[in-house]
């Protein structure tokens, strides 16, 4: 092989060849490097900085004032007690009753595993808002209930949050949870059983003690989502006040106080950001592995009554919770008014402005699905293959960029860019902008993973052999990393489609989009093209579930869990 | 039946059927007080099988569990005296070493102290004093499958089965924990049942052996036994033999006459043991390779002798291993101390001598 390599070429220009192509090489890594971390910190890093400076900044320069009117006013503090109580209350819920259903989906009756976990993954597939709908449809002032029994309650308040956040996120939790319940070495079970442990005591001395690190990431995860997410809290928040939905009333309301805006968008980052710092740094790759050589799986055993039958229950009531929603809400969008006008219609689904919208969600999904993937792939390549400084700081961005509430980078958009050079409010462009960057990270991730299954080796071994770095490019890394673009794809579409806290805040009269109408509609109470436009979202985001899941199995990439429509 | 000479463990037509998969057959065997028998052959035989219907995890189809003389087939798996190791050894990674090992007196509420005391015993037995507080992760995997192993034992259980505890470690520490495990079995005198299909292992440690192949037994016996007497060719190709040859009875022979088989080689000459054999009998010779002789070419004028061509010749220190090619059969020979014949090469022709005594397999 070598006597042929060299056969031709002297030795010393064949190595200076090389060394060109490795100076080129080097250079094309750094410079799209460079670009990236450019659209990176202009898209992503410049409004947050935006809404900051909007927060100090006064009539005349510095000013603290904004934060002072915050901690004096009880209406503001109070929003902000509001939503970590929220937070607190949602999270535990949905931890504790993700681990219940968890252990019945995998030590319980075999016959009830796959209905249940199909069930509690079901709201995965449909807007987190769905619950606010059902809610209302239910226990609203004309809810069925409400009615049925001429009850004397609103749902709009605090309880009302916490019903749907709750159920919102529990598939999240569920799935977080469950993931890491299903690698847990059922022999190890089998052990303490056999040195004389009762179940209860397996789970309290096993079992919990293992699963905590899986369930602390939930816990976090779920935190953040809930006092972030904007749709159920917008819908259901009547007179309590909380951060998100307080954002979008100041900033667009009649009050258009930007600056009280943008303190409250630094209040709802602040456990964002404490929260993030936790995750990475202080139980990143902590975790037992307890699957060493090939698991046996046990035989089912059968479950201590007093355990099961109340993990049953609350497995089962969950479970009931969620496909009553799904019924109701299907109910709201074929009939005329549900409750009230219950006859057949087929006119919500037809109705024209939610086609319009759904048209118009479906085209920036699209788009933004496309260059989130291209960009995260391109991200993932100069991260894993490039060696200048700063590569962490660039996964590091668009983490941070996934993580942030969705109603921050809504206003931060509106203030950085509202101006030339960069004048985008009120273009499509800035709409597809910020769903591409807000969850791009997926994407990389995805190509991150895959590039670090190839090892460099496999390039080199491909320039060896004669291929250009182009021709290496094309035949060895695209194949490569294109699940991870297709898988990045997909994600980015189907968020943006149900997406609705960024964009309530850049949309403009001419195109509106799907989840905007949706709520816009259940506020002003028109509960039937509301639920149809969910439905139609729903089977969007449906169809493109099935497609992740024949991807990643086709892959080998499992989802990223975290994702949701904040 | 006294106390004295009655099995420890007695499994009586064992079945077990995983859908369509017949795992057990009806499996009967013995195992006797401190005793250790290894349940030998290759996955997928059922030997992994049969030990969870003896350690209670997995629950036989038909058949008796008799330990110590009690029925067990109903009983769950902590009321049986049994303990099983699995081969991953399922250590708890969130406790230490001794927290492992007291785990099960701890919910037996045994006291403290005894409870200290118990777990010094075994660290000691086990041969790791002082590292009861280490973290699991920060052990060998020897060391855990010691921890494993004492864990097991704490609750000073009937019998104790094994599950291809050895396989997970490399190739030398299993060569060394294998000693040690046997050390420990002894000096407990615990009854223990061993699963694996690496046959040098299960000969080496165990008292007796239970070949099984396809969800039955295929023979029981010593170490010994097995290896000089396997019962069906399924044993012998599995224990490690390589030639076997087919052959046809053509004359019985005498005590002092040897009988002589027609095989692919040719006709052999073949002291008879007890084999009761008749003449046009169809057996199998089975012929161990460290008992071919080989030298350089020449007349094959002596008993078995023939004439061949080297294939193979790997040279492994302290034996060569050809394989030669006779009458287009080909035989493994494993050759100790080439110094006086010298060292063949590939194709070299060479003169190959089969020993009379052979062991012959009815078919």
């Amino acid at each position: 092989m070598n006597e042929v390599a060299e056969a031709g070429i002297p030795r010393s220009s064949r190595a200076l060849w090389q060394s060109i192509k490795d100076f080129v090489a080097a250079r094309t890594i750094s410079t799209t490097g460079i670009i990236l971390f450019l659209l990176l910190a202009t898209f992503l890093l410049w409004p947050l900085i935006a809404v900051l400076i909007k927060s100090i900044a006064g009539s005349e320069g510095f000013t603290l004032q904004h934060y002072q009117n915050f901690l004096t006013k009880p209406y503001y503090y109070q929003s902000l007690i509001n939503t970590l109580i929220l937070g607190v209350l949602t999270t535990s819920v949905c931890i504790g009753v993700g681990f219940i259903i968890s252990y019945i989906t995998i030590r319980g009756p075999r016959f009830l595993r796959k209905p249940l976990k199909m069930l509690a993954l079901l709201p995965l597939i449909a807007p987190p808002y769905i619950f606010a709908l059902s809610l209302i449809i239910l226990l609203g002032r004309n809810g069925i209930i409400t009615k049925a029994l001429n009850l004397n309650l609103s749902i709009y308040g605090f309880s009302g949050c916490v019903i749907a956040q709750t159920l919102a996120f529990l598939p999240l939790a569920y799935l977080m949870i469950e993931n890491s319940l299903s690698t847990l070495n059922p022999n190890l079970e089998d052990s303490a059983a056999n040195l004389g442990a009762s179940q209860g005591k397996i789970l309290r001395s096993i079992i919990i003690p293992l699963v905590t690190p899986g369930i602390l990431k939930a816990a976090l995860i779920v935190f953040v989502m809930a006092i972030s997410e904007f749709g159920n809290v917008a819908i259901l928040c009547g007179r309590t006040p909380f951060l998100a939905p307080d954002i979008y009333t100041i900033v667009t309301g009649i009050e258009m106080d930007f600056s009280m805006g943008s303190v409250l968008s630094m209040f709802l980052i602040l456990p964002c950001a404490v929260i993030f710092v936790i995750q990475n740094y202080l139980i990143k790759g902590k975790g037992y592995t307890t699957i060493l050589g090939k698991p046996v799986a046990a035989e089912p055993r059968r479950i201590n009554p007093a355990i099961l039958i109340p993990f049953l229950l609350v497995s089962i009531f969950a479970g009931g919770l969620v496909l009553l929603t799904f019924g109701i809400v299907g109910m709201g969008t074929l009939t005329n008014i549900v409750g009230v006008d219950n006859t057949f219609t087929l006119n919500h689904l037809l109705d024209w402005r939610s086609n319009m919208a759904m048209m118009n969600s479906l085209r920036i999904s699209l788009l933004s699905g496309f260059f989130g993937a291209i960009i995260g792939v391109l991200l993932a390549y100069v991260i894993v293959r490039g060696n200048f400084r700063g590569r962490t700081a660039l996964e590091g961005i668009a983490i941070a960029g996934f993580t942030l509430p969705g109603t921050v980078l809504g206003i931060g958009y509106i203030f950085a860019f509202n101006k030339p050079p960069l004048l985008l409010t009120g273009t499509m462009m800035i709409l597809v902008i910020n769903c591409a960057f807000r969850f791009l990270a997926v994407g990389m991730e995805a190509g991150i993973n895959k590039l670090h299954q190839l090892s460099i080796e496999v390039e080199e071994a491909s320039l060896n052999l004669g291929a250009s770095a182009a021709t290496t490019f094309r035949r060895i890394v695209l194949p490569i990393v294109f699940p991870a673009f297709m898988y990045g794809f997909m994600y980015v579409f189907m968020t943006s489609m149900v997406s609705l806290s960024a964009v309530i805040f850049l949309v403009s009269p001419g195109q509106n989009l799907a989840s905007v109408f949706i709520f816009q509609w259940a506020n002003y109470g028109y509960i039937g093209l509301a639920s149809a436009t969910t439905y139609k979202l729903i089977a969007i985001v449906g169809a493109s579930l099935a497609i992740i899941q024949a991807l990643s199995r086709w892959t080998g990439l499992r989802p990223t869990a975290g994702g949701g429509g904040a | 039946m006294n106390e004295e000479s009655r099995p420890m463990l007695v499994l009586r037509e064992i079945y077990k059927t995983f859908g369509s998969v017949k795992a057990l057959k009806g499996v009967s065997s013995e195992v006797g007080k401190g005793e250790l028998v290894t349940f030998l052959g290759p996955s997928g035989c059922g030997k992994t099988t049969l030990l969870r219907c003896i350690g209670g995890l997995a629950k036989p189809d038909a058949g008796d569990v008799i330990l110590d003389g009690e029925i067990i087939n109903d009983l769950p798996p902590d009321k049986r005296g049994t303990q099983m190791c699995f081969q991953n050894y399922a250590l708890f990674p969130h406790m230490t070493v001794a927290e492992n090992i007291g785990y099960g007196p701890q919910v037996h509420k045994w006291k403290k102290k005894r409870i200290r005391e118990r777990v010094e015993e075994l660290l000691h037995l086990v041969l790791l004093e002082g590292m009861g507080d280490r973290p699991i992760d920060k052990l060998s995997g020897g060391q855990q499958q010691r921890v494993a192993l004492a864990r097991a034992l704490a609750l000073e259980p009937k019998i104790l089965l094994l599950d291809e505890p050895l396989s997970n470690l490399d190739a030398n520490l299993r060569v060394l924990m294998r000693a040690s495990l046997r050390e420990i079995q002894k000096r407990v005198n615990i009854t223990t049942i061993f699963v694996t299909h690496d046959q040098f292992e299960a000969m080496s440690i165990s008292d007796r052996l239970v070949v099984m192949h396809d969800g039955i037994v295929e023979q029981i016996g010593t170490p010994g036994e097995i290896y000089e007497k396997p019962s069906s060719e399924f044993v012998a190709s599995f224990i490690g033999y390589v030639n076997i040859l087919n052959g046809v009875v053509r004359n019985l022979g005498s005590e002092t006459e040897p009988a002589v088989i027609s095989t692919e080689l040719g006709d052999l000459q073949v002291l008879r043991s007890e084999d009761d054999i008749e003449v046009n009998q169809r057996v199998f010779l089975i012929i161990r390779p460290e008992t071919i002789q080989v030298r350089p070419y020449g007349e094959a004028t002596g008993i078995n002798e023939f004439k061949s061509t080297v294939i193979t010749s790997m040279y492994g220190g302290s034996t060569i291993k050809y394989t030669v090619d006779i009458q287009g059969k080909n035989i493994v020979i494993d050759q100790f101390d080439p110094s006086n014949v010298g060292i063949f090469g590939i194709g070299e022709k060479v003169t190959v001598g089969i020993p009379q005594n052979v062991h012959i397999l009815k078919k």
